[in-house]
Parts: structure tokens; C-alpha cells; sequence
């Protein structure tokens, strides 16, 4: 029988590549490295890389609060 | 609006938290901790009046909220009823004090000459202009002339909405008692003074003004009378430097003139640049004894009449003269004469504050009000090369002897020869109790001992809130006048010391001043370049430390920072490069194959890559480090470029611009200096993009943000343009150490420094010199141990001793001993001869 896994193609730009692959030697759910812009990852995992990058990326932003 | 920091992530952001906890807005240089070197706390030595420190209430509405009203919180104003006119009218007044203002409005600028005297300014940029009412700035309005009602009614003529009732009450209430009262010193002697007598007598109904009080016994009106006499006026006073314009072109047009529009009549009532002339000529005054002149201010402002200092210092005869004048070569702008007039306006020296942006000459009108008062003058600087500088331009613009300037600093004690003279001294050396050489302490001795008639105070924004009150009380000085670049403090922490110098006399309008060509029309912008993936695979895998490193060694920055460098080398422009980090410094420069000057470049090759700068065109460019910032005389040039951007301030950056910046004549239009800041996309530096993007913007500079250099793809031979390039420019910043990464270990810190000193800090941040120096003293030695070679007799310090025998007489004793009193067995070997 065939072993059929679902997966989903990521483009990005390079540098959050770079964070997909950072996250992926913890949960190891890259399927396949096309190249520079593309990646392709397991289907299931998708919400969680979809918040652990979002909470990467936030860590670079300035949040203006309201004063007082 | 002001902005506060982002949330505090502690993971990653370890030793860098630790640093942005000093970055308290773009106003704060210096953290709590200088405050500590002082022990005592003089915040009950000196009261303020019990205004000041009042809170506008508001009222809860209730309004229907839409959709985005939780966006806003309470400053949604929406539900505020706008008067059938609004369209002509102006700005928006908010029951907090804020208030907003079109500048687009064809009666935008007399809109806007009122509220810079009745409000504090806190952002301007070209369309819609924000202010804020406080107390301290109704106190400087009232202290210009203006009436209660009479801001009352401009503003509400100006309004878009009915003046709230708590703006009303807090208009009302702080200026019915504000600058009706003043304590005038002539000849010697201290008046309480007014031209409203019902003040006087209530003030004299106080006991403790009422013991005060000195009666002259040939005085005619003795008991309850008070003295009346002639309103000071300016008719004889000649600021120097100035030239005597009999008409004022301000005034406003006279009631009667026929078309006056309706505009016009608005500003009229007000008479805004009104000299104390026009108003009645009477004044009543009450002696009070000079020793008790303390108690009678504390009084007032417990009594809330907070009493305006002036100084009548052409009736002065107790302190002696200190003739100086200006030189005839020196030439003052009309802001710079705008400013020194409301000082000097009705022929006394008022203390207050003056605002000028950096760049505008702020030194040139402490020279020209020290050379108007005539007095020995203490100036108060924030470093000791701004003490050089002050001395340099007090010897440059007016004619005084060098041996009648002195400088008190670390390294310099000297004192003026004469009876009067001028003493350039340091917040620092002034305030510090702890650790006093004998020569400091004399010097100290020196300045408390004598009566100074004018204080200078340089950069009054920075000085932390205890210092500052401890100068205030050693420094016995008639009149005080500040000098800064910004008045508004986000942290709002020294509001009261406002009240310590005087009210704002005059704020420029730094706009106006950029249109006129005396400060340079700025654009700021902020490039993002991207990192490569290389170099962002091992950002995200390093710790903090390291990180900056390889964000600021990213090989698109360079490219990015080569381009602009030819572009603008093209355009004939003259280029300064910063970067606050010594490693990237040297890289950069190295690579790119320009001069550059760091901590460690000695004197004379400084001297000389400066002189190239200057004069050399080949030489279009030069690299600095943060020495640039204090130790050295900045060049003029047209063009900043910062590489790696700092942490902490936002002011300093600012500072650093309108000191470099100088505008250059040309006659295109537009902006003739530009400054670039290259960010790395995607890192830490991206977080201090919007801060630094709203400060600039509030200050009023244009800014954009860069995300793609337009012709730099089809640049030939940038740098690390291989992939091999770049993976061996990656090698070398893994193997550098994490040292190299520390911003601020160029500069040996020195005890005088104010601004940006934060390597005196034991705990300062992650980037201290102490974590990697193994324990060196706070007191800033950069290195643990230190060799030398020597003597003995040097090695203990015995240098300048000799061995001298005392005693003789008892040790000759023994001389007598070789002729007797030996034992038999050697008497041989003492006789053999």
C-alpha cells in the first residue's frame, strides 16, 4: 500500500525560512526543502508553525501602548 | 501622543531588558541612578505652589462606543458637540488638556503663536499640530502679560468645541494668582512688588510676609502704606548686539484702525508681544529684609502667588561689574533677538527658560545675556568638552580676557582673577557631595562663597530631578536662565523644577527656523535591509549578545551603506558614518576603504583625518564612533549615515543630528541634509523603528522609510556580493568574541559626563566594561591590572622623600667607641691601623 501524507507547499521570503527551519529541529515537520522561498511541511502542523512565527516576528515589533 | 516601551519579554531579551529599562523616553538620557549620588533628598527643601502639581479631573460620559472605540480608550472624542461653525475654527480642545490644532487653517499661524505661549508643544508636524495645557505652562502665559479671561475667550473663539468646564476651571485657577507677584532686587535691596495692590495686601496679611517686612524709618508711608513708583521699562537697556527698532512690528494693530477683520480682533485683545509698557505705569511695592527672602518665597508659593524673579541689575551696585561686551563681528538672528528681548524686556533680567532646537545658536544667546547683565556669571554645563566649547565661544564672540574665564572641571580647578568674572563649570562637579579632592573642595568653597548675578544653565532637559534642585540651593544666583533644545518631559518627573528657574520665555519655532535656512531642512530616513539567510539562520540561533553583531555585519547593510556613500559622494555631499559599535566600525570602514576615528586613533591622526575632511575633496567621507559625540569637535557635513543604531536615546540620536547637520548653501528646494539609519529587517533593530520614527516625526523632522534602494541591483562591484564572500564574513563574526559587541566600550568614561554615560554604571546593561574587565572599579579604570617597572624606592611611593637622619648627637655617641670598651680578644684588629 501507498503511504500517503498531506502536505502543504510554504512560500515565504528568506528570512522566514529561516524560522521555519529554526522551529523544525524541534518538531522536525519539514516534508521537503524546495528552495530558497519554498517549503513544503506537514499539513497538521500548520497552526502551530503559524503561531510560533507569529510570536517570533512579534518580538521585533514596537507595540505603541497608549500613554497612560 | 507620547508612546510608551512594547511589553518586556524576558527570554531572549536577557541583559537588553535591563538596558531599555533606561530608555524612559526619548527625553531621559539619564536613569535614577545619577540621582543616588546625591544622598539627600532636597524635594521638601524647595516648595512649589500646590497648582502645579494638580490633576484635571474629567468626568465619565456616556456615549455610544462604535466598533473601534476600544482602539482608542478614553481618547475617543467623538462624542464632543462641534459649534455650527467648526469648518473656520481651528482645533479641538479635549477635556484632558490636549489640544489639537489644523495647520492647515488659513489663521493657523497667529493660532499658532498663541498657543506656543499658553501651551506646551508636543508634536508639530507640517498638518496637524498637538498641544498640552499644563500649569507650568499657563504660569510662563501669565508671566508674558496675558489675562485670565482673555485666554479664555481667544480659545474658545478658537475651539471647534465648547471649552470644557474642567479646562475652564484649571485656566481660571492657575492664572488668578500666577506672575502678579515679583521679587525684584534693586539696589541691594529685596522688593515684593505688583501692579495690582489688593495682592500686595493680602499677601501682607500673611504673618509670616507680614514679620518680613522692612520699614525705613524716614519711609512717609510707615504702617500700612505701600510704596508706589514707576513701572520699569526697557527705554534705555541695549541688549548688545542688537539694533534699536523703534517701531515694534508686532504690536497688534490699534482698536480703532479701520478693516480689521474679525481675525485680527481676536489677536488684538490678546497683544501678545505687549512690553510691560503698555500696561499701567504704576507699580506698589514692600521692602523685605534680605535674609528672610527664602521663608517669604516658600510663603507665597505655599499661598499659591508663586513669585516671578527679576533683577535689576543696572541698579546693582553691590556686586561688581564684569565688563564685557560683544564683538562687533558678532551677528544675532531675528529668533535668537526675539528670545533675548522677552528676557530683558521691560529692562530687568527675568529669570526663565529659553527653547531652541539643537544647531540654533543656543550658546550665542547665553553669551549675549551674560554680556547684557554685566555680572559674574557661573555657567552650568553636561560635560567637560562642552565646558571647552563654552569657553572657546565665549572667547570667540565677545571681547572678555582669558585670565576672566575659568573652568571648573575634573582635570581643571582655576579661578578668575579679579573681583568679577565668569566660571564654566559641570552639573556634576557642582552637585556631588561624595569624594571631593581638597582642590574641588576649594574651588566649591569659592563658588558658594560669593553672590553670582547670572546662572547659566546648558541642556536644563537632562539634569535629573535631585541634582538639579541641589545646584539650585548652593548656587546663591540673581538671575537664572535655562537653555534646552525641549521642554516637554514624557516622564513628567520635574515638572516642579520649573517652577525652580522661571517660566518658558520664549520657545522657537524650529520650522520657521528650518525655512530660513539657520538650521538644515532634514529628511530622515530608515533603510531595511534584508538579512541574508545565512546570516538570520545564526541570528536566531545566538544569544542576545552576539546577535547585535551579526545584524550589524550584515553584508546587505554594507552593500546598502556603500551605495548611499557613492550616491551621495556624487552629489557632492560631505559624509559622516556612524556606528556606536567599534567592531562593525572598523569592518565597515576597512572594507569600504574610508578614514575612520575611534577612541583608540590617536590626537594627531584624528586632527589630521578631520583636517582632510574638511578641506580635502578627495576625502568625502569618514567613519565615527561614539567619541564623535563628546570628545570631539564635529566637522560640519551633510550627510548621516548610522550603521548601528543605538538602544537607548532617541534624544541622543537627535542631538547627534542637529549638531552635525549644518545646512548647506543651496539653492535648490527641499531638503539640503539627510540622514539614514540602516535597519536590519527581521531583528531586534526593527523594534526601536517605530520609536524612533515617532520621536523624529514629533519633532517635527520628515521621515520615510526605505525598503528597496532603488539602481542598486545594477551597481557594479559592491561588496560581499559572492555567496563565498559573505559565508567568510559569517566565519569572522562567529569567531569574534562577544565583547566586540558591547556599544559602548569606546569611550573611557569620565566623571563630568551627563549625556549617554551609562558605562559608569556597574549594572549598565548588557554591554557594561565591567562583566568582561574582571571586577574593575566602578570609577571607570578599563583595564584590571596595570604594570609598571621600577625601583624600589619608586615602587613605594619614595620618590620625592630623602633619608634624614635625626638625632645625631645620640648616634655620635658611639664614635667614641673605638678607643676603649673593646673586648681583649679584638682590641687587635681596632688598633692595627
Amino acid at each position: 500500500m501507498v503511504k500517503a501524507v498531506k502536505g502543504v507547499v510554504i512560500e515565504c521570503d528568506t528570512s522566514v525560512k529561516q524560522i521555519i527551519l529554526g522551529l523544525n529541529e524541534k518538531s522536525h515537520f519539514i516534508i521537503e526543502d524546495l528552495d530558497d522561498t519554498h517549503v513544503f511541511v506537514d499539513a497538521g502542523c500548520i497552526d502551530q508553525l503559524r503561531e510560533d512565527i507569529d510570536q517570533i516576528l512579534n518580538e521585533n515589533t514596537y507595540k505603541v501602548e497608549d500613554p497612560k | 501622543m507620547g508612546t510608551k516601551r512594547g511589553p518586556m519579554e524576558d527570554g531572549a531579551h536577557g541583559p537588553e531588558s535591563s538596558r531599555r529599562r533606561r530608555d524612559e523616553g526619548p527625553i531621559h538620557d539619564v536613569g535614577p541612578h545619577e540621582d543616588q549620588d546625591i544622598e539627600e533628598d532636597y524635594s521638601d527643601k524647595l516648595n512649589v505652589p500646590k497648582k502645579a502639581v494638580m490633576d484635571i479631573n474629567y468626568r465619565k460620559h456616556d456615549f455610544v462606543k462604535d466598533s473601534v472605540s476600544t482602539i482608542f480608550g478614553d481618547h475617543d472624542y467623538t462624542w464632543l458637540p462641534l459649534k455650527a461653525d467648526h469648518e473656520s475654527r481651528p482645533l479641538w480642545i479635549t477635556e484632558d488638556g490636549h489640544i489639537i490644532l489644523e495647520g492647515f487653517s488659513p489663521i493657523a499661524e497667529k493660532a499658532i503663536d498663541f498657543l506656543i505661549t499658553i501651551a506646551e508643544p508636543v508634536s508639530r508636524p507640517s498638518h496637524i499640530h498637538e498641544y498640552k495645557l499644563t500649569p507650568y505652562s499657563l504660569y510662563a502665559a501669565v508671566s508674558v502679560g496675558l489675562e485670565t479671561e482673555d485666554i479664555i475667550e481667544v480659545l474658545s473663539r478658537l475651539s471647534k468645541v465648547p471649552v470644557p468646564e474642567s479646562i475652564l476651571e484649571l485656566i481660571r485657577d492657575c492664572t488668578l494668582s500666577y506672575g502678579k507677584v515679583k521679587l525684584v532686587l534693586k539696589h541691594n535691596r529685596y522688593f515684593v512688588e505688583s501692579s495690582h495692590p489688593e495682592m500686595l495686601q493680602t499677601l501682607l496679611r500673611d504673618n509670616v510676609i507680614r514679620e518680613a517686612r522692612l520699614v525705613s524709618e524716614d519711609d512717609a508711608s510707615a504702617g500700612s502704606g505701600l510704596m508706589t513708583g514707576k513701572a520699569p521699562n526697557a527705554k534705555d537697556l541695549t541688549i548688545p548686539g542688537i539694533k534699536k527698532d523703534p517701531q515694534d512690528p508686532n504690536k497688534p494693530a490699534a482698536p480703532g484702525a479701520a478693516g480689521v477683520t474679525g481675525d485680527e480682533e481676536i489677536f488684538a485683545v490678546v497683544g501678545l508681544d505687549r512690553d510691560d509698557e503698555l500696561e499701567s505705569d504704576d507699580v506698589h511695592s514692600f521692602e523685605i529684609s534680605a535674609s528672610s527672602v527664602e521663608i517669604v518665597k516658600k510663603r507665597c508659593n505655599e499661598m499659591d502667588y508663586p513669585m516671578l524673579e527679576e533683577y535689576d541689575f543696572r541698579n546693582d551696585t553691590l556686586n561688581p561689574d564684569l565688563d564685557i561686551d560683544l564683538k562687533p563681528i558678532t551677528v544675532i538672528r531675528p529668533y535668537q533677538e526675539k528670545s533675548l528681548s522677552k528676557m530683558f524686556g521691560n529692562g530687568r533680567a527675568r529669570s526663565g527658560i529659553i527653547v531652541l532646537p539643537c544647531g540654533a545658536g543656543k550658546t550665542l544667546v547665553g553669551i549675549t545675556a551674560a554680556c547684557t547683565v554685566k555680572k559674574s556669571t557661573l555657567v552650568l554645563c553636561t560635560s567637560s568638552v562642552s565646558v571647552l566649547q563654552w569657553k572657546q565661544q565665549f572667547l570667540l564672540w565677545c571681547n572678555i580676557k582669558p585670565h576672566q574665564i575659568a573652568m571648573f572641571t575634573s582635570d581643571q580647578k582655576e579661578k578668575f582673577l579679579g573681583a568679577a568674572g565668569i566660571v564654566i563649570s559641570t552639573y556634576s562637579m557642582v552637585a556631588n557631595t561624595r569624594n571631593r579632592s581638597h582642590d574641588s573642595q576649594k574651588m566649591m568653597n569659592f563658588l558658594k562663597s560669593r553672590e553670582w548675578g547670572f546662572l547659566l544653565l546648558d541642556e536644563v532637559h537632562v539634569v535629573p530631578a535631585n541634582m538639579f534642585r541641589k545646584v539650585l540651593t548652593t548656587i546663591a544666583a540673581h538671575a537664572k536662565l535655562g537653555l534646552t533644545a525641549t521642554l516637554v518631559r514624557e516622564d513628567e518627573k520635574i515638572d516642579d523644577l520649573n517652577f525652580l528657574i522661571g517660566p518658558k520665555l520664549y520657545e522657537a519655532n524650529w520650522m520657521d527656523l528650518a525655512s530660513r535656512g539657520h538650521i538644515a531642512n532634514v529628511q530622515c530616513a530608515e533603510v531595511w535591509c534584508p538579512m541574508t539567510p545565512a546570516f538570520y539562520r545564526e541570528y536566531l540561533r545566538e544569544s542576545s549578545r552576539k546577535r547585535t553583531l551579526l545584524y550589524v555585519m550584515n553584508p546587505n547593510k554594507f552593500q546598502a551603506c556603500q551605495y548611499l556613500i557613492r550616491y551621495h559622494e556624487e552629489r557632492g555631499d560631505k559624509i559622516i558614518v556612524f556606528s556606536d559599535n567599534v567592531y562593525a566600525l572598523v569592518a565597515y570602514a576597512r572594507k569600504l576603504e574610508k578614514p575612520f576615528i575611534y577612541g583608540e586613533t590617536s590626537q594627531q591622526e584624528r586632527v589630521r583625518i578631520l583636517q582632510n575632511f574638511q578641506h580635502n575633496p578627495k576625502i568625502n567621507t569618514i567613519f565615527l564612533s561614539k567619541v564623535g559625540d563628546t570628545s570631539i569637535d564635529l566637522p560640519e557635513a551633510t550627510c548621516l549615515i548610522q550603521v548601528s543604531s543605538h538602544y537607548g536615546s532617541r534624544r541622543q540620536e537627535a542631538q547627534r543630528l542637529g549638531r552635525i547637520l549644518r545646512a548647506k548653501r543651496r539653492n535648490d528646494e527641499g531638503f539640503n541634509a539627510f540622514f539614514y539609519s540602516l535597519v536590519s529587517k527581521d531583528t531586534q533593530e526593527m523594534y526601536y523603528s517605530t520609536k524612533r520614527q515617532q520621536f523624529l516625526i514629533d519633532q517635527g523632522y520628515a521621515f520615510k522609510v526605505i525598503t528597496n534602494l532603488d539602481g542598486m541591483d545594477q551597481e557594479q562591484d559592491l561588496v560581499y556580493s559572492t555567496q563565498a564572500e559573505q559565508m567568510s564574513l559569517l566565519q569572522t563574526v562567529l569567531l569574534a568574541q562577544e565583547s566586540a559587541a558591547d556599544l559602548n566600550a569606546d569611550v573611557a568614561p569620565d566623571e563630568d559626563d551627563l549625556t549617554g554615560n551609562t558605562t559608569r554604571r556597574s549594572g549598565g546593561g548588557g554591554g557594561s566594561v565591567l562583566s568582561h574587565a574582571g571586577g574593575s572599579s566602578v570609577a571607570g579604570s578599563s583595564s584590571g591590572a596595570k604594570r609598571s617597572v621600577g625601583g624600589l624606592k619608586s615602587l613605594s611611593g619614595g620618590d620625592q622623600m630623602a633619608y634624614v637622619e635625626y638625632n645625631k648627637p645620640v648616634n655620635l655617641k658611639d664614635k667614641g667607641k673605638d678607643k676603649a670598651d673593646h673586648h681583649p680578644l679584638f682590641k687587635k684588629q681596632y688598633n692595627k691601623k
